[in-house]
């Protein structure tokens, strides 16, 4: 950087946007009036709402004053803006209690990145190769429309596909309306690491299809089956509040923390004992607890709806007995009726499921187990337990009727493949499935089939490559925000927030953008409101306001949240039609390839950083060391040390991990966190496009996981590939970490 | 006069670190890049250690936040030839950029590792830098930079504080680090006040100061995780 | 003493001055080059940043520092020595003298050179320096960086004038003997010299008083140096024995420097018959002596850490005994302690050859010991998330190099415009001083027969 970018980015003067402008004839002439009531150097603190995953915690955003090259009206130019410098958590969200976690801070550098899409791009060049030319709004939109109204002419409507995010908020809704008033069939929604089979298992287990809240903080024994509950799994701000208040938010009571996972998570880090158990059978591990409770008579017998659905329960689960249990996971007997006592004698205790455990053939099973457990220490709905939030139904809020349906992404690719019918719109918007979906569902080549994708990304990632037409969204500072969590909070939480900044671009919100279509075609769609926060405005003011003075929808806007208690009339139906008659037993998980030629079980876990590798493109995040390995901008394979010894691996060695999908290579990070059978793998890098940061670094393990499925919920068992692993060479350049050493033994110096 | 300090509370810290990129948000520390940081360049001014003990399965892991203790008996600030590194009336440990001349001389003195040299320019691929924090000055190559406590959020506090013609209260000042934290782990206040939380954490029979031997006398009080009791 | 006599010494020793081989335009220009080297590195450092150097957190110092403290302690070879053995009134030191303090000129302004080449932002420097500065502010006098300004400067001062004052009689001979534009260069150098009795008196006593006061100033210089390190709470820096420890290996260096500098002399300006072989051997005793303190030193110093054995200093020690930087240590204690002793402990290898090869040695084994004192100790600091190991990037061995080539060059400068050997003191020792210039205890020592 020289000396006058040095200046130019201390101080934000005038002088430094004449310095700036120099040698442009045309920012020259052009100085743009500011764009709001901005008193230079003075911070203003606005709402906000995270949009990175379902959490939906609130943000305050501290805004400023900066000069930024924009362009407005088709002139470029230079001008004073007020931007956001910084995210914070907001202090009274229900949700998140003021923190928030290491990839909230970093959102913001998804609004000023500078590989973002700045307006709309017809495809130019092939599919995927990325050579995109410009497009204005009305040419791409009409073009879109006479598209849809083609299909509507043949009638052919069906043939529009729309692939979205899971979740229940406002946009999901939107779209769903959009989708089902053309006629068009349910949104496909996908998410690698999602909790379908949770909710189900809820659903069984309670009568709730949501994921359960946990009440951390009065919790004195909490017993985890692999959920990263302080990581990413869930609401992990939320949860983090509520760990820190249960380790040392009371006068001299300490809660225990127990982990079962046969990879040590950065949640089990934290635990006071670490259960490694064999992968998959985590459910014979918490049934086997109940055994002994129930056979100690520790506790009542009963664990009502939860206990009936798990086959051989009113027998007192003797297929669980400690001996069986130590034979099928691995975790010896006497600990087991240890683990048993202890978490039977403390109350409240509370026993959570996530992440791995579900990821198997069977991990219906594992988390029905666990609700049970559960429901048997009587830690439903109490306090130090789980519990289900009440949640806004966003439909009726909206003034609208009906319950939203969603496909599978593998439903869809192998319908569009086999070409029942084949797709011919494509709408992409928040997922990027050719990134995270496994290979052998081939959501490429689906995509391939279909005649024009239309992507609302603001980056070209994997999937928005593919696209046809790029309609980019604001960045969620750009435009209203809002987020419908479903679990995090005692009470019903609904977070809004009005745009924080002025545009930088030529975007345009989604939202508008599809009530804009719908308007467009020759048979318009009819909705409701003109703009999303009409439909924002509508159904806030439907809610009960929290305070006297203001309605709930200036009051929301406000706070950037509104929560309380919820009329029946507007809380979420969770509940399944028919209980489940059937009951569930243990079955031995079913794993892709042979034990014998692959050796080892493979463990793609959401990083830390990068989720599911959705914010690899965000530098802060790419140079976070790793809590774990220290790792950045890398990907690597945790290997345990008697593994490698055996195997001849060292640390950093590049070896190659190959399962019957195919083969990666990655550095090698040798710990003693995983168990001597399991490798296991953060997801995350292995971009092929997306941005000048995560483009071409690090693998993708999803390209070595088979598509096995949990059969219930379609789900993808993403623990269930069997990998061999084998050395290729010495240590290079390609794993990079910031310590220097951790093997160490502790210093706890005086 | 106050006296600012720390107390992290190990057994809250869960390692999320949420404080270590709030850090570079609030501070304008630039991002270094994979070759770069590869080639032991990246800054963090906070950063969470973390130690394995023991071999499978009864493997134990710690964390850590290791950032700046603003030592009373600080060694990185005699050893600087030019006054960049000195002692506040209230207690930190700053570095005033504009002074370094780039011995490095203080990273070396410091047993805590918390200095970070700037071996080139910082740099933003644009408009990442419409984010910089304008409190905040950035660094050249050839200076040494380290965690300021968020002297601009105490400064700002003070004036604020001032104006309404009062005394900033206990909680009112929140560096980066502390705001972020989602389960609380960190607590930041004035310890000569003896009713502030810090205080109060600070005498806790579960403090101890890292490497206390060494004799600098930190303002970081680390309070102890439990074990399973 | 059977060296030439009279006018032959002028003619042998005025030679290079007078006569230009083309020898001396190959060796400015092959010396010559490598300082350009050098200066284009430092100069692409400044340019594109500290970053083209190999330094990394947290290993900040790195082969810039070692090349500093390695010629700080060079800079020892000349005006210690010759101090000493003036004040000891040794006849034999007579040919060594000036070559001797000159090497201390020429390192002590190299070494000088490392720490603003190490700098940061090395355009800043003079703020190092107690200016009445419109800041107001003055360095830090608590500062170990500072006190090394001092003491550096206070070394190079003395050590110039220690130089200056025994050239000025051999300034007035070359004048005698010059034409034109020399013939006023020399006079302006020789300051007025006739060889008058009072100026030799003038002379005898300043050189008596510079001999004295250049001791204490010497042994304080690299005692200053040690305080860099050992002022700093470093694992196995913060130690009492850095002080005479880096004093004695400053002295080791600087006796292998001046072997070296005086068989290359002897060898290219055909200086046979004034440096004897008994020079060098008698320099090898004291090299052997200097081997056997610096032996002893580092014994003390490893021995008492392992007794000892506090955690953070192990760590260090481990790297440095048996691990990562073993291959290194063991090769210093070799080239340092093995070597010497075997070359300069056993008689019929004392020759000439034996003590080049057991200097070069020396050369090698106390810059490796610097660099060992240096980057282990900064790399294993305390904390085992934050060790880290540093490699020297091209910009670094360069520069390296390059401060080699300066001192050739410098070298083979002087040795062309100045007589690299006193002549007046060379014909002064054909006869007995006169008697009341010799203190009673400092009888002229027999050659060959160093009683120190």
């Amino acid at each position: 950087m020289d000396r006058r970018s040095f200046i130019k980015l201390t101080a934000v003067t005038g002088t430094s946007a004449a310095l700036a402008s120099c040698g442009n004839p045309e920012n020259q002439l052009i100085r743009f009036v500011p764009a709001e009531d901005i008193v230079p150097g003075i911070a203003v603190w606005k709402p906000g709402v995270c949009p990175l995953c379902q959490a939906g915690c609130g943000l305050t955003v501290r805004v400023m004053d900066a000069d930024a090259d924009v362009v407005r009206n088709g002139q470029a130019g230079l001008v004073r803006i007020a931007a956001a410098k910084k995210l914070e958590g907001a202090s009274d969200h229900p949700v998140n209690h003021g923190g928030l976690c290491a990839r909230g801070q970093a959102a913001i550098q998804i609004t000023y990145h500078p590989d973002r899409i700045t307006q709309p791009l017809k495809r130019s060049g092939d599919r995927g190769s990325g050579r995109f030319e410009a497009i204005s709004w009305d040419d791409a939109l009409g073009d879109l429309a006479r598209r849809l109204d083609a299909l509507e002419t043949a009638g052919n409507q069906r043939a529009v596909a729309f692939l979205t995010r899971p979740g229940a908020g406002f946009r999901q809704t939107l779209i769903d309306q959009f989708v089902s008033r053309f006629g068009a069939p349910a949104p496909v929604a996908y998410e690698l690491f999602g909790d379908d089979v949770q909710r189900q298992a809820n659903a069984l287990s309670f009568g709730r299809h949501q994921v359960q809240t946990l009440d951390l903080a009065n919790t004195r024994y909490l017993l985890g089956f692999g959920a990263d509950f302080l990581g990413t799994w869930n609401s992990p701000v939320a949860q983090g509040a509520g760990y820190g208040a249960m380790r040392q938010g009371r006068l001299g009571v300490r809660g225990v923390f127990v982990q079962v996972e046969a990879r040590m998570s950065q949640t089990g880090a934290n635990a006071d004992e670490w259960v490694a158990a064999r992968p998959g059978t985590e459910g014979v591990l918490a049934l086997g607890l109940a055994h002994v409770m129930m056979a100690e008579k520790l506790v009542p017998d009963s664990a009502g709806r939860a206990g009936a659905i798990v086959a051989g329960w009113s027998d007192g689960l003797v297929d669980y007995a400690p001996d069986r249990v130590e034979r099928s996971t691995g975790v010896p007997a006497a600990r087991v009726e240890r683990l048993a006592r202890e978490f039977a004698a403390t109350r409240p205790a509370a026993a959570i499921v996530g992440g791995p455990p579900l990821a198997h053939s069977n991990g219906l099973f594992t988390a029905l187990a666990v609700n049970a457990l559960n429901a048997l220490v009587g830690s439903v709905d109490q306090p130090g337990g789980m519990s289900f939030m009440p949640q806004l139904d966003t439909v009726a809020a909206a003034g609208l009727t009906g319950s939203p349906a969603r496909q599978t992404i593998e439903r869809f690719a192998a319908d569009a493949l086999s070409g029942r019918p084949a797709p011919d719109v494509v709408f992409i918007d928040g997922v990027n499935p050719v990134f995270t979906a496994p290979p052998a569902w081939r959501v490429r080549e689906a995509l391939d089939q279909a005649a024009f994708v239309v992507s609302f990304g603001s980056f070209l990632d994997e999937t928005s490559v593919l696209a046809d037409l790029v309609l980019p969204d604001h960045s969620f500072l750009e435009s209203w925000s809002e987020a419908v969590p479903e679990a995090g909070a005692g009470v019903a939480v609904a977070s809004v927030a009005p745009p924080v900044m002025r545009p930088l671009y030529d975007t345009r919100a989604t939202g508008d953008v599809l009530l804009d279509i719908g308007r467009r075609l020759r048979r318009p769609l009819e909705l409701p409101w003109q703009t999303f926060d009409e439909m924002l405005a509508a159904s806030f003011s439907a809610l009960p306001s929290a305070t006297a003075d203001a309605d709930a929808w200036t009051d929301a806007q406000a706070k950037g949240v509104w929560s309380g208690p919820l009329p029946p009339r507007l809380a979420r139906q969770t509940g399944l039609a028919s209980p489940a008659r059937r009951t569930f037993s243990f079955e031995a998980p079913r794993f892709d390839g042979d034990a014998q030629q692959y050796p080892f079980h493979f463990l793609p876990y959401p990083s830390t950083a990068f989720l599911d590798g959705s914010l690899a493109h965000l530098p802060w995040l790419q140079e976070m060391p790793d809590p774990l390995t220290s790792a950045m901008w890398s990907s690597w394979i945790e290997i345990n040390p008697a593994t490698a010894a055996r195997l001849r691996i060292g640390d950093g060695d590049v070896v190659e991990v190959a399962s019957s999908q195919g083969a990666l290579q990655a550095a090698a990070v040798i710990t003693p966190g995983i168990a001597p059978d399991v490798v296991a793998m953060p997801m995350g890098q292995g971009h092929r496009t997306f941005t000048r940061y995560a483009s071409g670094r690090g693998v993708n393990p999803i390209e070595i996981v088979a598509a096995v499925t949990e059969p219930a919920t379609g789900a993808l068992a993403w623990a269930a590939t069997r990998v061999r692993v084998s050395r290729l060479g010495p240590p290079d350049s390609r794993l990079v970490r910031f310590a220097g050493g951790m093997r160490e033994e502790t210093e706890e110096r005086r | 006069m106050p006296r600012w300090g720390m107390a992290v509370d190990l057994d809250r810290c869960n390692g999320c670190a949420a404080c270590v990129v709030a850090c570079h948000a609030e501070n304008n520390i630039s991002t270094v890049g994979a070759d770069e940081a590869a080639r032991g360049r990246a800054k963090h001014w906070l950063r969470i250690e973390r130690y394995w003990e023991g071999e499978f399965p009864d493997a134990r892991l710690t964390f850590r936040p290791v950032l700046c203790q603003h030592c009373d008996n600080a060694p990185c600030e005699p050893v600087c030839p030019t006054y960049a590194s000195h002692h506040t009336e209230d207690g930190l440990n700053a570095q005033v950029y504009n002074r370094c001349i780039g011995t490095r001389y203080c990273a070396n003195a410091c047993p805590y590792n918390v200095r970070f040299f700037d071996f080139f320019n910082p740099s933003w691929d644009k408009p990442l830098h419409l984010q910089l924090n304008p409190d905040v000055s950035l660094r050249e190559a050839g200076v040494m930079e380290k965690c300021t406590f968020c002297v601009q959020r105490i400064q700002a506090a003070g004036t604020q504080a001032s104006a309404e013609e009062r005394e900033v209260q206990d909680g009112e000042i929140q560096p980066a680090c502390v705001q972020s934290c989602p389960s609380k782990a960190l607590v930041f206040g004035d310890l000569d006040d003896p009713g502030s939380r810090v205080s109060q954490l600070s005498r806790s029979p579960r403090g101890s100061k890292l490497l206390e031997d060494v004799g600098t006398r930190p303002k970081i009080t680390y309070l102890a995780r439990q074990s399973q009791a | 003493m059977t060296h030439p006599t009279g006018s032959r010494i002028n003619n042998d020793l005025l030679r290079p001055l007078l006569l230009t081989s083309w020898r001396f335009y190959v060796l400015v220009a092959f010396f010559g080059a490598f300082v350009a080297a050098g200066l284009i590195a430092w100069l692409s450092q400044i340019f594109f940043g500290f970053g083209i150097s190999g330094l990394r957190w947290p290993v900040y110092w790195g082969f810039y520092v070692t090349n500093f403290v390695f010629w700080i302690g060079i800079s020892h070879a000349g005006t210690l020595i010759s101090a000493i053995l003036r004040l000891v009134n040794a006849g034999w030191r007579r040919p060594v003298t000036r070559c001797a303090e000159v090497i201390t000129v020429f390192a002590l302004l190299i070494g000088a050179m490392f720490p603003l080449i190490h700098l940061g932002r090395p355009w800043l420097a003079f703020w190092l320096f107690p200016y009445p500065s419109e800041r107001l502010i003055w360095p830090n006098f608590r500062s170990p960086l500072v006190w090394d300004f001092f003491a550096i400067n206070t070394y190079l001062t003395g050590s110039i004038l220690f130089l200056f004052l025994p050239m000025i009689p051999d300034f007035a001979v070359v004048r005698d003997r010059a034409t034109g534009l020399r013939r006023r260069v020399y006079r302006v150098l020789a300051l007025g010299w006739r060889g008058t009795p009072k100026q030799w008196h003038r002379l005898e006593t300043a050189m008596q008083i510079m001999a004295i006061a250049i001791i204490p100033v010497a042994v304080s210089v690299h005692t200053i140096v040690s305080f860099d390190f050992s002022m700093a709470p470093v694992p196995m820096w913060n130690t009492t024995i850095f002080g005479p420890y880096f004093v004695a290996g400053a002295i080791f260096s600087g006796i292998a420097g001046l072997l070296i500098a005086m068989a290359a002399l002897r060898k290219f300006l055909h200086l046979e018959e004034y440096l004897h072989p008994v020079h060098f051997e008698n320099l090898g005793k004291l090299l052997l002596v200097m081997a056997l303190l610096w032996g002893y030193f580092v014994f003390n110093e490893r021995l008492v850490t392992y007794y000892g054995n506090g955690p953070a200093e192990m760590a260090v020690f481990r790297q440095t005994q048996w691990q990562s930087f073993a291959p290194l240590h063991w090769t210093m204690v070799f080239l340092n302690f093995v070597l010497p002793l075997t070359l300069m402990g056993i008689r019929k290898f004392r020759t000439i050859a034996g003590c080049v090869i057991a200097s070069i040695g020396v050369i090698v084994g106390m810059w490796l010991e610097r660099f060992l004192i240096i980057v282990p100790a900064l790399g294993h600091k305390y904390l085992p998330y934050s060790y880290g190991t540093y490699r020297p990037e091209p910009v670094e061995i360069v520069i390296t190099i390059a401060s080699f080539a300066a001192m050739s060059l410098l070298y083979v400068l002087f040795a062309k415009f100045i007589p690299i050997i006193s002549i007046w003191e060379l014909k002064a020792g054909e006869h007995p001083p006169a008697p009341d210039l010799v203190p009673p205890a400092t009888e002229e020592h027999r050659l060959g027969d160093l009683r120190l």
